[in-house]
């Protein structure tokens, strides 16, 4: 063995710098699970937008209708099929003040409206020229004229020179426009967020409280205990959810509380065979089986290890199953089997509007965008919630 | 195995023979009879209407006798069109609901599950991104609005599609894709999540560790657990595209039986709700069974119709 002799120069031996040690401290704060999943869904923005949305679209839905005095039933079919936005004209007149109109193109229809957008009445033709596809109206000395010989319609003067548009205005009167029977469009869509919403909450609550806990009991005990409770959703599951609604509707007659009662008897079911499924293969798993080698309880295996691990899934369903549920709404609605006229959804209002496609595309506007933007924010919420929640993902 | 098939077989039998009575029951439940409507009819007429379909019998004979029919495949006259039966209805409607719900389902499986491997492959990429984006709206609109804009857009303004009918190739890819719209989507996602869970499992890196081939790791232990949730869906897939093909059969009047169904129930022709509503039950606990059997073949942890410890 030769000797190793090492010289450790003298300005080594220095003791270590206080600071390096701050290297090993822990600097953030222990946070416990559900502390981690808040931070983690706030700084997640598209779920965050989404959150507000929905807020919002319930504020709405709730004190919407309350600071209008347009009702959803009320209608003027004198102002049918306005749209939300158009073309505002301007004529006038020697011995009068000035006159602003509007065009509806799909009606030939002349709107007297003021500077600013809000509709002041229909304009009575004064002559109808069916040769020349003329409508003739008079202000005061001036004479403006819908030509619609030529399409789209046009407004000319009694020359026959085109009238220059003044610019674009909201429509102060109806923000979104009036329906095919002069209703308020607006409110509609806000008593139609209501009938989603509540359908909304109803199938929420018939999963988390029904199809949870009877999935999960039956995916958890097995044996006969599942055979006969899977026996009784595999009944309520091969009709086909809407097949089922539609039955009901059928029996009961068509209106909300039929589609509430429908949609919330059976609405469980798929919630109960996906925690069942989940249940199935995480039970045989071996943490379980480490658990109850440890002498774990029945419950405290379910409550401690198997939901938890089954959350991610319910929360997935949850939100896909939110949607789904103002879908089939809005489904039965659309084929004519959901809520009864005059009140209004987000599927009778698309209806509606395909009745009028042709000549008004921008109605359906305002129901697709709507139920579409809903259906997003559950999306987009459900993502989030599911990244937030798995502890897998923690940093 | 042969058991389980054979014990399956017999729950489906119950099963449907407790829908055929649920249903017969609730919509003879129903006031007013079939022949009741605003035109009176004439007492012996309707009497004799009656007797023609057996409906002066008590209730548990017509109960019987219907399923007896149902026993020999028949599911009864329609009562709107004289003459025609319910099997006639689902025999002319079947072949158009078929071919575009398998259009349908094809689009689905194999265009959903390849988008979700993509966009699980590449997590964060723009091929990530682009796809989840096409698949959060596909499942956000709804499928009647979805079938309303593209008639709109594709078939009336740019006229590049029929707007109605089947005669020719373009008049299926409408209907095809606003019926598989909404579960192509969900399965795109579906597999995307699914595939990411099994990707950070320890046996993915255990696969990587032995040095297998990167394919063989993706589609023997990738693959095959993360289609486990999928093949779950699967079963509804086929209930909601048969259920979806009513509202999209409307929009673009092609003559299935999602079409007959709707007319029958604001005709209120009874037999036919019922007749279709027990075809669909049939054709789907077929269905539900295939899927339970394909789950055994994927994941052999899971045990079917073995009693758990």
């Amino acid at each position: 063995m030769t000797d190793i002799h090492v010289t450790v120069p003298k300005e080594k031996w220095a003791p270590v710098d206080r600071g390096a040690q701050d290297a090993e401290f822990i600097a953030a704060p222990s946070l416990t699970y559900w502390q981690d999943v808040r931070q983690r869904m706030w700084r997640n923005k598209p779920a965050m937008a989404s959150l507000a949305f929905i807020i919002l679209l319930i504020l709405a839905a709730i004190f919407g209708p309350m600071l209008t005095h347009h009702t959803y039933y009320d209608q003027d079919l004198k102002l049918s099929n306005i749209p939300p936005i158009f073309e505002v004209y301007k004529t006038e007149p020697t011995d009068a003040s000035a006159q602003y109109m509007f065009l509806n193109s799909g009606n030939f229809k002349l709107y007297e409206v003021a500077e600013n957008g809000e509709i002041l009445g229909l304009v009575r033709a004064k002559r109808k020229d069916l040769m020349k596809k003329q409508h003739i109206y008079v202000f005061g000395d001036a004479e403006v004229r819908v030509d619609y010989s030529q399409l789209p319609a046009t407004l000319v003067d009694g020359d026959g020179n085109a009238i220059e548009s003044i610019g674009y205005r909201w429509n102060q009167t109806n923000w979104f426009g009036t329906d095919s029977l002069g209703r308020d469009v607006l409110v509609r869509q806000l008593y139609g967020a209501r009938i989603s919403l509540t359908v909304a909450f109803v199938a929420a609550m018939v999963n988390f409280f029904i199809g949870v806990f009877y999935g999960g009991i039956a995916g958890y005990f097995g044996g006969n205990v599942d055979n006969v409770m899977m026996r009784i959703v595999e009944i309520i599951a091969t009709i086909p959810l809407t097949l089922y609604v539609i039955l009901m509707m059928v029996v009961f007659q068509s209106g909300f509380l039929s589609i509430i009662i429908a949609i919330g008897s059976v609405f469980w079911v798929d919630m109960a065979r996906i925690v069942r499924g989940q249940m199935l293969s995480l039970k045989n798993q071996d943490y379980v089986a480490a658990a109850k080698t440890m002498g774990a309880s029945t419950k405290r295996i379910l409550t401690r290890h198997l939901l938890p691990n089954t959350m991610g899934p319910i929360l997935v369903t949850l939100t896909l199953l939110i949607p789904s549920a103002i879908f089939i709404e809005s489904f039965m609605s659309f084929i004519g089997l959901g809520v009864s006229v005059p009140m209004a959804s987000w599927g009778t209002l698309t209806a509606e509007a395909v009745e009028t496609l042709r000549a008004y595309p921008h109605q359906l506007f305002f129901p697709a965008a709507a139920i579409s933007l809903t259906m997003f924010a559950f999306n987009f919420l459900g993502d989030g919630l599911r990244d937030a929640l798995d502890p897998r993902l923690r940093k | 195995m042969l058991n389980y098939l054979i014990k399956r077989i017999l729950m489906m039998a119950l099963t449907l023979f407790l829908i055929i009575t649920l249903t017969f029951f609730l919509m003879h439940a129903i006031p007013g009879g079939p022949f009741t409507s605003e035109k009176m009819l004439a007492p012996e007429i309707e009497a004799a209407l009656n007797a023609k379909y057996g409906l002066d019998k008590p209730i548990w004979q017509q109960y019987l006798s219907y399923l007896q029919g149902i026993i020999t495949f028949d599911l009864g006259p329609s009562f709107k069109y004289p003459g025609v039966r319910v099997n006639d209805l689902i025999r002319e409607g079947l072949p158009v609901t078929a071919q575009t719900g398998f259009l349908a389902m094809l689009c689905v499986v194999a265009l959903g599950i390849p988008l979700g491997i993509v966009a699980a492959l590449h997590q964060n990429k723009w091929q990530d991104t682009t796809i989840m984006a096409i698949a959060t709206m596909g499942v956000a609109i709804p499928s009647y609005v979805l079938a309303t804009i593209a008639l709109y857009l594709f078939a009336l303004q740019w006229q590049l599609v029929p707007t109605f009918g089947l005669d020719s190739w373009q008049g299926y890819i409408l209907p095809v894709l606003a019926l598989s719209g909404f579960w192509l989507s969900f399965i795109a996602r579906l597999s995307r999540s699914s595939l990411l869970e099994v990707l950070g499992q320890d046996y993915m890196v255990t696969a990587r560790a032995k040095g297998l081939h990167p394919q063989t790791i993706l589609f023997k232990h990738g693959m095959r657990n993360a289609l486990i949730p999928i093949v779950t869906v699967l079963g509804p897939v086929v209930a909601n595209l048969l259920t979806g093909s009513f509202v999209i059969e409307q929009i673009f009047a092609l003559p299935g039986i999602g079409r007959h169904f709707v007319l029958s129930i604001s005709n209120r022709d009874y037999t036919t709700i019922m007749g279709i509503t027990i075809f669909y039950a049939a054709f789907l606990m077929l269905m539900i069974l295939i899927v339970d059997l394909l789950y055994m073949v994927l994941d052999p942890r899971i045990k079917l119709g073995e009693k758990a410890q």
